[in-house]
């Protein structure tokens, strides 16, 4: 999932200083699960805007705003509601929901949010980054646990020397993967497979901005 | 004999670490080695060490060389990609530098610029594999050079990090890939010095032990929140008790310095200061008769 965070009230206010009507989009994917741009946190953003007397036109998390069916569709056109309504538009949604709105709407677009990571849910508390989209997935021989994501120097063939007692040189918080890398593949029976020098990267790859077609 | 040649045929070398400055005199940084001309057999130049800006190691090799210096060039993966490395060891071969020590790099933010962008676009096995093809008259996608690259490669080993087998392996696929000397972190245990070395000659390089003389209590519990076993206890009880701890520090490293002498292949001082010290140690094991022969 794609994580956000809500940046803050008054960093928001200043953003929105010059308008006074602000229709306030979530989104009920992405920012909603993690607690930082769902309809909950829209409406919190909504109450903080009106004491500062601004005039809230609108507050709608559709589920999933990077996907244009959900934002205008024959029954139901949000975009037109909110483009006639307001002087602005404050999104919560992560970076693809927020500048497909702006694409299509011709009052200004501001975020309420900045756009973290792929990551995932942790005891229900906490996001981890897994994944860095980099377009050359390693995860099948690596025992599911993504290296190339959660080592900061993203190394694929085996730990750096600072990996001291299971912990990251980078940050001592942080568990070095390649213990628990270690330990998947003896559990799963392929940790011989870690012996076998690993090429280089195809970072032509992760060139953005990247494109994915639908086959016909 | 040169540093490659004395690994080459087996002689015991002896190694040390120069920080390129931070600014331009260079000068200063080869006067204060001076002590060890003709004694220590190649310096390592490192690569903005701990994440900070210094001068560039390549130059600074160079300078080294024309001071009558034998350089080791240190490259890490931190701050070039895969075009930067390549050309870098070109140019290190062209004016001269044959030794290179190659390695991942601490991390960015571990310096004192930790705003800036972090590369890491090869790995240290890689990079290696990189040298070794340039050595073989191509560039890593197969193009031709023009002219000849014969470069001396050489890689580091941590044997306090983990996991074990994996640090192990990848030690295996440094060798593989081309280094033919290990520089290890420092070491403080005269057995472990021995089963490190026995480890990588096994795997078919020459063990260059590292030591870093301890200069008191402070220092050794700052490498023990470090490597929490790299400092054995002895060491630490043993600095408590000494009335100069500094003395004490150097003679324990140098004990386990000497006792390498025996079984591994060199060592490697991580020193700051004590120049005049490390030249005495290597005048005396040098014309040591227990160790005729061996450098």
């Amino acid at each position: 999932m794609v994580t956000v965070k809500l940046k803050s009230l008054d960093e928001i206010v200043e953003s929105l200083r010059r308008f006074n009507r602000v229709f306030i989009f979530g989104c009920q994917l992405g920012s909603a699960r993690c607690k930082n741009g769902g309809l909950r946190e829209a409406y919190r953003v909504a109450g903080y805007l009106e004491l500062k007397g601004f005039k809230i036109t609108g507050v709608k998390s559709p589920g999933g705003t990077c996907i244009l069916d959900r934002l205008s569709s024959p029954e139901r056109n949000l975009l037109k509601e909110a483009e006639e309504s307001s002087d602005v538009i404050l999104s919560l949604a992560c970076g693809a929901g927020t500048q497909l709105i702006a694409e299509n709407v011709s009052i200004p677009v501001k975020t309420g949010v900045t756009t973290l990571f792929i990551g995932a849910e942790r005891d229900g508390r906490y996001f981890e980054e897994y994944c860095i989209a980099c377009g050359d997935c390693v995860i099948s021989s690596t025992g599911g646990i993504c290296p190339v994501a959660r080592c900061p120097k993203s190394l694929v063939n085996g730990p750096c020397g600072g990996a001291i007692a299971g912990k990251c040189e980078v940050d001592p918080n942080l568990s070095c993967i390649w213990f628990r890398i270690a330990q998947r593949m003896e559990q799963i029976g392929e940790l011989p497979d870690l012996r076998k020098p690993v090429p280089p990267k195809d970072y032509s790859l992760s060139v953005y901005p990247r494109k994915l077609v639908l086959e016909e | 004999m040169s540093f490659r040649e004395k690994v080459a045929t087996g002689k015991f070398v002896i190694t040390a670490e120069v920080a390129p400055p931070r600014g331009t005199d260079y000068t200063s940084v080869i006067k204060a080695i001076e002590p060890l001309k003709g004694k220590v057999d190649a310096f390592n130049v490192t690569d903005c060490q701990r994440s900070m800006v210094r001068m560039a190691p390549l130059p600074m090799a160079k300078f080294l060389k024309d001071s009558g210096y034998e350089p080791i060039l240190q490259l890490t993966c931190r701050d070039r990609n895969r075009i930067a490395l390549q050309a870098e060891l070109l140019g290190a071969y062209a004016l001269g530098i044959e030794n290179v020590c190659l390695m991942t790099g601490d991390f960015t933010t571990l310096g004192d610029q930790p705003d800036a962008k972090p590369v890491f676009d090869l790995d240290s096995v890689q990079l290696i594999e990189v040298a070794s093809t340039l050595n073989s008259g191509r560039l890593m996608n197969g193009k031709e050079l023009q002219g000849r690259v014969d470069l001396f490669i050489g890689a580091v080993y941590n044997p306090f990090a983990g996991p074990e087998i994996l640090q192990v392996w990848k030690l295996e696929k440094k060798i593989k890939a081309g280094a033919k000397f290990i520089q290890t972190q420092p070491i403080y245990d005269v057995e472990l010095a021995r089963k490190v070395s026995d480890l990588i000659y096994s795997l078919g390089a020459v063990p260059v032990v590292g030591i870093l003389p301890i200069k008191s209590l402070k220092m050794a519990n700052f490498m023990k929140k470090l490597n929490p076993t790299s400092v054995p206890d002895s060491l630490i009880e043993g600095l408590e008790r000494a009335s100069n701890p500094a003395t004490y520090g150097w003679d324990f490293a140098v004990d386990v310095a000497k006792a390498c002498i025996e079984f591994s292949g060199g060592v490697h001082f991580m020193l700051v200061g004590k120049v005049q010290e490390l030249a005495s140690f290597i005048d005396f094991v040098k014309n040591h008769r227990d160790y005729n022969g061996k450098f």
